[in-house]
């Protein structure tokens, strides 16, 4: 009996000590933001700090201009970004900025009230700003995009020089890339290299974000998605000719993009131009071999895009947490200002990102990056196309893109005709999601 | 009046004493469970009534989210896949468990590695189970479908990579790595069988299977009746495994009722529709229980 009542004095102890320990910490907590001037320190949330570096950077290069103003990136898990912001915002415990990772969440955090309007902010920067347009709803701008991610088509350089063949030319259609990977194949195979013409990642994106960027009046809220099909035949043909790794192999087996490009087991590649940092990151520290190589624009659907190439990617914003402090929001709003500038642009072009902001200065930036490939296509596809959101911004997206994303499993792994899988999704589509 | 009261006086004081004492050892697990699990299960029986979606109000919608679910193709889909897991999965994980238990259960040499060996799969991480698998299964250069050739057959299954043969290949990992955990409870099942009673079977003449069937499996019976209870609960909330070796594909061929509901709530933030889906699911286990619970206590009678 005695043990008991020692036990219960010792865990009454613990208890009231961690509760003061808690309010200690609150009382830290809360002290700086009632002082009415002074340095400032805004908190913004980032995903694996150390990998990706452009929110120290953003947040550093900020600093610099304005002293007074600290921002403090505040770390998330990149997989499960949204699901924690979530989970955080629902608590009141999220950072005062947080960073809009894609465009489909983009409508679950406005729509519920959890982005403060900052139309004041936009109407400071430049119109031109890629990705602006897509964080506008009803006329009022909730996010500040800082990246523009588009996608490209990667090539290596050393295999169509083995194979020789010509590089790709920045006229090509989807049929030229189709012809010129089979044909690559075959020449790989005659020279002796078990690389294949091309390599198609996984994901729904790399068929399913062209096909809805470059088809004249698709539209991924209608249900119709007759749009995609000639896009997958292409593909299912590419996979059963062999020139490139068939889904089944890559899903079973795991395959990396990073590896099959990176290790030269396919000569292209289409990929989002995220990946020109991460090789020449990985050629550096020899997780990638090394090879020269360069970007060329995405295939077109027809030639009458290649001057100004379609293609497709998300924009990357920040956005302010309404509940954040009055006398905090003007700073958040000052940074939020600055990552839509020129700045902030050559700040994140000198790091291989690719900034939402275009000017010339910044393709220079950019392309002064060590191990950049410098030649003219390459300067082309990174400066000059038009970008179409991957994600429009409405409530059915996420639904649709599920739906699209099962369609895309069963088709490339020849569950099913392209014909049957698109029926059935766009009834299940009109059916699950548009009916809501 | 005063002397009875003196009386009972240290008796229920010692009552009041152990019964504190009782809550004190509960207490901690208590609280984390009451936190962690009892009140949010609760809150869910009140969300699933209402189209709740993370942020702002959960407005009150009634049976709306039931009736929705009912025309719900998905939805009928990832029942009538989960009921397929189910109707595979716990009689060949029962079987299998029960074999390797009896095997396991004589004086043999290495008799302890063998036991060690049938338990590995169930104490490897499950992702790393889903990539080893997902190879031998890898329709072109995978082992098992080199094998199968080699044998002559001419059309080897795209396993995981086909909308046919994905649940199979699925149903055969999950009986492969929980067999090992049955097993043991087998194997503890069988330690308790008194020998005296095969003694005395083989002096009256009975053969093997005479004495598995007259006194092996009688013995066994609650052993049996508690593996059937969790098989069946964990064949009806399968989701890691999924998740990991095929998420859900091809199509929605593996698409099973918890990872349907994980995509509802977590995924698209319908959090009140992904709350009801629970509650179905919830209440399909709990009925099969009940009707496992019955069944058993009418044969015990």
């Amino acid at each position: 009996m005695k043990r008991s009542i020692v036990t219960g004095l010792g865990i009454a102890a613990a208890l009231s000590l961690a509760l003061a320990g808690c309010s200690s910490d609150a009382d830290a907590e809360s002290a700086p933001e009632t002082t009415p001037s002074g340095p400032v320190t805004v908190t913004l949330a980032g995903w694996s700090l150390a990998t990706t570096p452009e929110f120290q950077t953003l947040a550093d290069a900020f600093h610099a201009a304005n002293p007074d103003i600290t921002v403090e990136a505040k770390e998330y898990d990149a997989t499960n970004y949204d699901t924690q912001m979530t989970a955080d915002l629902a608590a009141g415990t999220a950072p005062d900025i947080y960073v809009q990772k894609n465009l489909k969440n983009f409508f679950t955090y406005q729509n519920g009230a959890q982005l403060m309007d900052l139309s004041d902010v936009a109407d400071t920067l430049d119109k031109s700003l890629s990705g602006l347009d897509a964080y506008e709803v009803e006329g009022a701008t909730y996010a500040i995009p800082y990246r523009q991610d588009s996608w490209y088509l990667y090539y290596n350089r050393d295999l169509f020089d083995a194979a020789g063949m010509e590089y790709p030319d920045g006229s090509w259609t989807w049929d030229d890339y189709a012809t010129n990977a089979d044909e690559m194949t075959a020449a790989l195979a005659a020279a002796g290299s078990p690389a294949l013409g091309t390599y198609q990642h996984t994901w729904q994106s790399p068929v399913q974000g062209f096909a809805l960027a470059q088809t004249p009046d698709a539209d991924l809220l209608s249900g119709d998605f007759s749009y995609l099909a000639p896009y997958y035949e292409s593909r299912i043909a590419l996979q059963d000719s062999g020139a490139q790794a068939s889904y089944g192999t890559a899903t079973t087996n795991s395959l990396t993009y990073q590896a099959q490009f990176g290790t030269q087991k396919a000569a292209m590649m289409p990929m989002g131009s995220w990946y020109v940092a991460t090789l020449i990151a990985q050629q550096a520290s020899g997780d990638s071999e090394t090879f020269n190589w360069g970007i060329a624009p995405a295939p077109q659907l027809d030639s009458s895009t290649v001057k100004n190439p379609v293609t497709f990617g998300d924009p990357t914003g920040l956005g302010i947490n309404p509940a954040i402090d009055d006398d905090k929001a003007a700073a958040a709003k000052a940074f939020l200002a600055y990552v839509g500038s020129e700045d902030a642009a050559l700040a994140l072009a000198k790091i291989g990102i690719t900034p939402a902001y275009a000017s010339d200065v910044v393709t220079e930036a950019y392309f002064g990056l060590k191990g950049v490939p410098t030649d003219d296509l390459s300067r082309f596809a990174f400066s000059t196309h038009d970008t179409k959101p991957e994600n429009p911004v409405s409530k059915y997206t996420t639904g649709i893109q599920n739906i699209l994303n099962d369609a895309h499993s069963i088709i490339m792994s020849g569950s099913s005709t392209v014909e049957d899988a698109l029926a059935e999704a766009e009834s299940r589509a009109e059916n699950e999601v548009l009916n809501q | 009046m005063a002397t009875t009261l003196e009386a009972r006086r240290p008796g229920s004081r010692l009552k009041w004493r152990n019964t504190m004492l009782g809550w004190s050892f509960i207490l901690p697990n208590f609280l984390g469970f009451a936190v962690l699990t009892l009140v949010p299960v609760i809150a869910l029986f009140y969300i699933a009534f209402t189209n709740w979606n993370a942020f702002g109000t959960a407005d009150w919608v009634g049976l709306a989210n039931f009736q929705r679910m009912v025309g719900d193709k998905s939805f009928l889909v990832a029942l009538s896949n989960t009921v397929y897991y189910t109707v595979f999965h716990i009689p060949l994980t029962l079987g299998l468990s029960l074999a390797l238990a009896l095997l396991l259960n004589r004086k043999m040499r290495g008799v302890a590695f063998f036991r060690t060996a049938a338990f590995f799969p169930y104490v490897t991480s499950i992702v790393a189970i889903a990539v080893v698998w997902n190879m031998l299964f890898s329709p072109e250069s995978g082992p098992i479908n080199q094998f199968l050739t080699m044998v002559g057959v001419s059309n080897p299954p795209g396993w995981t990579t086909s909308a046919d043969w994905s649940m199979p290949a699925v149903i055969l990992v999950g009986t492969w790595r929980e067999m090992g955990y049955y097993m043991l409870l087998f194997l503890a099942g069988l330690q308790t069988i008194p020998p005296e009673l095969y003694e005395a079977a083989r002096v009256d003449g009975a053969s093997a299977w005479q004495r598995f069937r007259n006194i092996t499996v009688p013995c066994l019976r609650p052993t049996t009746f508690f593996i059937t209870v969790m098989l069946t609960i964990g064949s009806f909330k399968v989701f890691d495994l999924i998740l990991v070796m095929t998420n859900g594909g091809p199509g929605q061929s593996t698409l099973v009722l918890s990872q349907y509901i994980y995509t509802k709530g977590f995924v698209e933030n319908q959090l009140g529709y992904a709350s009801s889906v629970s509650i179905v699911l919830f209440l399909i286990c709990i009925s099969i229980t009940v009707v496992q619970f019955l069944v058993n206590k009418r044969s015990e009678a």
